[in-house]
């Protein structure tokens, strides 16, 4: 079983499985691969390049829509805002997602403040995918879903994915109070 | 030395396109189920430096309003921090303050 994060002298540590491990490499790699900016046609690469996005429209992938949403709702702001900042934005979350899975190379986790934090937009960035994939659009239905617990009771593959999402969640909280007691303790 | 004009001029159309510039901007974030309530409070308390009885009344506001105003001030500060929170997953939105 997994020890969640927790705050120790030496840094921010963990222990995972390695099937725990394993998992959450996998859940990293997809969500960074799915966020690799499109080749499309219409994209001038000299313009991808300086990270100027010709093609403005919000993603049709829910998941993609939740990371990187329309920022306004004057549809000409929303587009130039998109232009200028989107392909940045997609490659820090990557950067993130691809520093947490080279973390797991080893179950036993000691994370300075620059890999906490990049763990903790990774694991956000794996749930949003997951929520939005589960069609989780109300606390409702978080709720619903956040009866996944037992591993025993899972008999289909959005049983399994409502698990993983709550394990994630789970591993998520416990980073986030171990950061927090950081904070509190620095004052 | 200067003179000053006869009578009172009409500044007001010129008022009018300055002040347009100065209206302030702000950053909403909005509820949303899957983001922890113990991320979203320390997004606020580490990006915008808040004291922890403001980012938890903040992080409650967003959870039981459905949104909250994190920022007003300028355009330019307003697409940074809306940026940002998107960077940290936080789904904010920017706008001319009412």
């Amino acid at each position: 079983m997994a020890q969640g994060f927790k705050s120790t002298r030496k840094g921010i540590t963990a222990s995972f499985t390695p099937e725990e491990a394993e998992l959450m490499i996998k859940l990293f790699n997809d969500v960074a691969l799915a966020l690799e900016p499109e080749q499309g046609d219409d994209e001038d690469p000299l313009a991808a390049l300086v990270g100027i996005k010709e093609n403005t429209e919000a993603p049709t992938d829910p998941a993609l829509a939740r990371m990187l949403p329309v920022a306004s709702d004057d549809p000409e702001v929303a587009d130039e805002f998109r232009r200028y900042t989107e392909i940045n934005l997609r490659q820090q979350k990557i950067a993130h997602l691809k520093m947490a899975a080279m973390d797991l190379q080893t179950g036993h986790l000691t994370l300075d403040a620059e890999h906490a934090s990049a763990w903790a937009k990774a694991l956000n960035d794996v749930r949003l995918t997951l929520g939005a994939r589960l069609n989780i659009t109300s606390e409702a239905d978080a709720a619903q879903v956040g009866e996944k617990v037992d591993w025993k009771q899972i008999d289909s593959v959005e049983d399994y994915m409502a698990f993983v999402y709550n394990f994630v969640s789970w591993v998520q909280d416990t980073l986030m109070e171990a950061m927090l007691s950081e904070i509190e303790t620095d004052r | 030395m200067s003179v000053a004009p006869d009578e009172a001029l009409d500044l007001r159309e010129e008022t009018d396109t300055l002040q347009a510039p100065d209206t302030p901007w702000q950053v909403i974030v909005w509820n949303d189920p899957v983001n922890l309530m113990s991320y979203v409070t320390y997004v606020f308390r580490t990006y915008f430096g808040f004291g922890q009885e403001k980012a938890q009344k903040l992080m409650m506001a967003v959870h039981t309003e459905g949104k909250a105003v994190v920022f007003t001030g300028s355009r330019e500060e307003a697409e940074t921090h809306t940026n940002a929170m998107h960077g940290w997953g936080l789904w904010a939105t920017f706008e001319r303050a009412e």
